[in-house]
């Protein structure tokens, strides 16, 4: 996304020729437009926090981690739902990485000419797919699927995990990590994809002239030379699977608490925001619930920005030769 | 190298066959990785295909809901109306807004501002559509109520960081010779933003524009907290709440009775086919608009 | 004009079609909506009584020549709905005074009544027998499989097999909730000290589901499943319903008469329109009584605008006509104290 700047004369705010009119009026408009971007940044931070604002005096950092959600006794925390956050984002990040980079790597050096085009336009149909359908498939096709033959010939045979417990609910963690690794999968394989094709071809080329095997070229040249991207775009999936509400409230059952089996219903705090889109009983509980969103947003900005630095970095030590 | 060389390397040693194996292993693995992705993608568009295709008739896309009432012919006809009213209303807000900050941070701003807006732009990118829904909900429905208004503004938000990213690329390709040889000729740097650099731009626009729709076209959350709360029947006032396709889908999923599901599945198929034809259309958009870009550039 | 001159020219065309088109309807609509509210309430709230305040949508059309829209969202969306003056009517189980905030300036006038249900999945056991004692433990997550002996003594001949209970509740904040843990607080001193009663509570054990609807529908669909809906859901899904044992010792089902007995526990509302009827006691009079049975209530603005004249005319046939359209669907009919006690507050709304 450089601009190539080569004059950037044509560009600059004010240089030297008769200022018009309809150039101050351009420039006026289009600059309150950019201005009004960063207004609407610093507006939705500051409407988060306004409604988080009872929730946090009440309970301050430590609802962040405490374990409750009870109305009745006005006994609010995130901590069950942090957990979950956290059980599904990382396990579904974990699944889908390796298959992301397989597909990347099949898509950049593998494929066959003819195949290349028409599976990357698949993978990226995949990522256009709107999460209210993947989670009605979730929730009418798969979690029956996994709750009558996966889960519990997986209780079965690794049961004695406490990971593994048993599995009556088609509604569960499971369901939901399956769910987010089919969400994130294709955004770290395009732009791992991307990725590895913008590997120099001369270093491809070097590599494979001294004798090395393609995998020992990919290892050698394409994963250290691609390295900080791939970690970019893991960290990207990250905070879309962090983010995701609709999909994960459609199949993970709504259980507040906290459990060692992924085979036991859970909830994550995008979903349960999600859930609650009708009301709760009391303005404790409503700030709560935006207390929560506050967190995500918190969580989406430091993930973009990680994922920014990455970024900014790697391209600097790669420096022009690209 | 010399022939000796050449005659070790074609001597297959333990060792040069364990690392083509390794390969191959690998290799191998890759391919699963793809057959996988491909396998997920059409088992889950299969299932969507199959069971809406059944639900799909004239009906259920010119009858409105009607819960309760098992006699009354039962479509989804408000929930289109909705998605079409609020979709076009979000890109009404979108598009200009998105198109001058692009404007701005391509032809005017200097490198600071430009990192800057950028960044933001990136950081609105990556807010979760749910945490939208709660920016909105505050802004526009408290001591208020809902709206298919609040629900078009929580689209716009979600759009406005797709239109003004890709606006970014395509503007930032226009080639300076460009600028140049209209400045040169005399044009205010008005008329040359508006006549000949977004002239050029106007297929990557659209295709930003397009793709920026398919992909609010099917957000559920931020709508769930903003409009959710619909009369039945089919309304056409963005003042007060709208039925709109991904809520159908998603209320109409937690029903015990088989014949919702099969409408919801119905509803899924039509916004996936109108998210892979806009899709398409984009990508048609693109491709084309780079044509042209490599014919002007020269 | 440059190459792409002709695409530009019919994106923008396009495009101003477009924007027209969105802009017409969208003015013509409010136009029309202008028009159209002078026969038209609209309404929002519990999913309980959902099926039939929108079975009476027909009649009303026909006799009042009203349209009446109703949404089922919830209790807790349904006064949320009426405080913010969002909706003409807001519908809720759950009397006003257990939401926060709530609507101070609205009359609270029960206008249905019926049961809650337990409902369950096990094929081929019609009927179960349960008691509210046993069913607390199960919603404690203390008993967990369906042959557990408390269950058994109460079914003794019925071949319990032994599959875990997958406990379901709501998700969202329901009326329905609150009947069902108001019950359970009654009848179990550990259920009311752990959890208590509420709309929306913090449960021990179980999967959550949104709406009576998502409850049934999850009931359904998994083998060894317990919830409680409103009766209405139970008896349109087929699903297993159970007999559950009151203070005077007989397994009642929530029909019409196990209703009706359960309903003279309280016949004078108090002065904010609440009844409550849950767990008669031991009684000759209550033999036959449910013991989760609840009214549900509408709640409407004393002071409703330009649209009062059409609530006041649309209530005042719900509680007469229009109970009479409630036994096909599980609702006993108000009893007459009731009723003269809601035409009093009707006649406090006003324009």
């Amino acid at each position: 996304m450089t601009s190539l700047d080569v004059t950037g004369a044509s560009r600059r705010p004010f240089s030297g020729r008769r200022l018009r009119l309809g150039d101050l009026i351009l420039q006026g408009v289009a600059g309150i437009a950019a201005l009004g971007s960063l207004v609407l940044v610093g507006l939705i931070t500051w409407k988060v926090i306004e409604g988080a604002r009872l929730s946090i005096s009440t309970f301050g950092l430590s609802f962040v981690w405490t374990v409750a959600w009870d109305p009745v006794h006005n006994q609010f925390g995130a901590g069950s739902f942090l957990f979950g956050t956290a059980v599904t984002s990382f396990g579904a990040l974990l699944i889908a990485t390796p298959i992301a980079i397989g597909v990347a790597l099949f898509l950049s050096e593998l494929a066959p000419r003819g195949i290349r085009g028409p599976v990357t336009a698949l993978v990226e149909t995949l990522a256009a797919i709107p999460s209210v359908v993947i989670g009605l498939w979730g929730l009418l096709v798969l979690a029956p699927l996994l709750r009558d033959h996966v889960d519990p010939a997986l209780h079965s045979t690794l049961g004695f995990v406490p990971l593994f417990g048993k599995a009556s609910y088609g509604s569960n963690v499971f369901t939901a990590i399956v769910v987010l690794t089919i969400m994130i999968l294709p955004i770290i394989a395009s732009i791992s994809r991307e990725l590895f094709l913008s590997v120099p071809g001369e270093l491809k080329e070097g590599a494979l002239g001294l004798g090395t095997t393609r995998w020992e070229m990919i290892r050698g040249v394409v994963f250290p030379y691609a390295r900080g991207g791939v970690a970019a775009a893991m960290i990207l999936g990250l905070g879309r699977a962090i983010g995701e509400a609709i999909a994960v409230a459609m199949v993970i059952g709504s259980f507040t608490g906290i459990s060692a089996s992924l085979f036991s219903p859970g909830n994550t705090l995008a979903a349960w925001i999600a859930q609650q889109y009708a009301g709760l009983p009391t303005p404790l509980a409503t700030s709560s619930l935006i207390y929560m969103a506050l967190m995500l947003l918190v969580f989406s900005i430091i993930v973009n920005l990680l994922a920014q630095f990455i970024v900014r970095r790697a391209a600097r030590r790669q420096g022009p030769s690209r | 190298m010399s022939a000796a060389d050449v005659g070790v390397l074609q001597r297959p040693n333990d060792r040069l066959r364990r690392r083509r194996a390794v390969n191959r292993v690998m290799e191998l693995v890759a391919w699963l990785a793809a057959v996988l992705a491909v396998v997920i993608l059409g088992v889950v568009i299969f299932s969507v295909a199959r069971r809406g295709a059944s639900a799909l008739s004239l009906d259920f896309l010119t009858k409105p809901q009607a819960p309760f009432v098992p006699t009354a012919p039962q479509g989804l006809a408000n929930a289109f109306a909705g998605t079409f009213i609020i979709v076009g209303l979000a890109a009404l807000m979108a598009l200009p807004f998105g198109v001058l900050i692009a404007i701005y941070v391509n032809e005017f701003a200097p490198k600071g501002i430009r990192n800057v807006v950028t960044l933001t732009l990136d950081v609105l990118a990556g807010v979760p559509a749910i945490v939208i829904g709660i920016f909105v909900y505050g802004l526009l429905v408290v001591g208020h109520h809902q709206s298919g208004y609040a629900g078009a503004f929580a689209l716009g938000v979600l759009m406005l960081p797709l239109v003004s990213r890709s606006t970014i690329e395509v503007l930032a390709l226009v080639p300076d010779s460009l600028r140049e040889a209209a400045l040169g000729v005399g044009a205010p740097r008005w008329r040359t933003t508006v006549g000949v650099v977004l002239p050029q731009t106007i297929g990557g626009v659209l295709t930003g524009a397009t793709l920026a729709v398919a992909r609010v076209a099917g957000e559920t959350a931020p709508l769930l907290l903003v409009c959710s709360l619909v009369a039945p029947g089919t309304h056409y006032n963005p003042s007060q709440p709208l039925m709109t396709v991904p809520l159908a889908i998603y209320e109409l999923s937690d029903s015990p009775e088989p014949a919702d599901h099969a409408r919801a599945w119905a509803a899924a198929l039509v916004l996936i086919l109108f998210i892979l034809v806009v899709s398409l259309a984009a990508r048609w958009l693109a491709t084309r608009s780079r044509r042209k870009m490599a014919q002007a550039g020269r | 004009m440059p190459r792409n001159g002709k695409l530009v020219r019919v994106s923008l065309v396009a495009a101003a079609v477009a924007a027209v088109a969105v802009v017409a309807v969208v003015v013509t609509a409010g136009a029309a909506s202008a028009r159209s509210s002078s026969g038209t309430v609209n309404g929002a709230g519990s999913t309980f009584v959902a099926p039939l305040v929108t079975n009476w949508e027909g009649p009303v059309q026909q006799q009042l020549g009203l349209q009446l829209n109703y949404n089922g969202v919830g209790s807790t969306g349904g006064v949320s709905a009426i405080t913010t003056k969002q909706v003409d009517f807001g519908a809720s189980d759950a009397p006003l005074s257990q939401f926060n905030p709530t609507c101070n300036t609205c009359v609270q006038i029960p206008w249905a009544l019926a049961g809650t249900g337990v409902i369950y999945n096990l094929s081929g056991l019609q009927h179960l027998r349960m008691t509210g004692a046993v069913l607390a433990q199960i919603y404690l997550g203390k008993i967990t499989r369906w042959n557990a002996p408390a269950i058994e003594k109460l079914n003794k001949g019925k071949n319990l097999p032994g599959t875990s209970i997958t406990v379901v509740h709501r998700s969202d904040g329901s009326g329905t909730t609150y009947n069902f843990t108001d019950y359970l607080s009654k009848v179990s001193g550990s259920w009311k000290s752990h959890v208590g009663t509420g709309t929306s509570v913090a449960w021990p054990t179980g999967e959550g589901e949104p709406k009576s609807a998502g409850v049934a529908g999850a009931v359904r669909t998994t083998p060894g499943a317990i919830g409680y809906v409103d009766v209405y859901y139970a008896v349109h899904n087929k699903l297993g319903l159970m007999a559950v044992k009151n203070r005077s010792g007989k397994f009642v089902l929530p029909k019409g008469k196990g209703i009706k007995a359960a309903a003279q526990l309280d016949t004078h509302p108090a002065k904010d329109g609440s009844l409550s009827i849950v767990d008669p006691p031991k009684s000759k009079q209550y033999r036959n009584a449910y013991p989760i049975c609840t009214y549900t209530y509408v709640d409407v603005q004393k002071s409703s605008g330009g649209n009062a004249a059409n609530i006041k005319k649309l209530l005042n046939w719900a509680i007469t006509k229009g109970q009479s359209y409630g036994p096909a669907l599980i609702f006993e009919p108000l009893p007459k104290g009731v009723v003269a006690f809601d035409k009093k507050q009707i006649k406090k709304i006003h324009s």
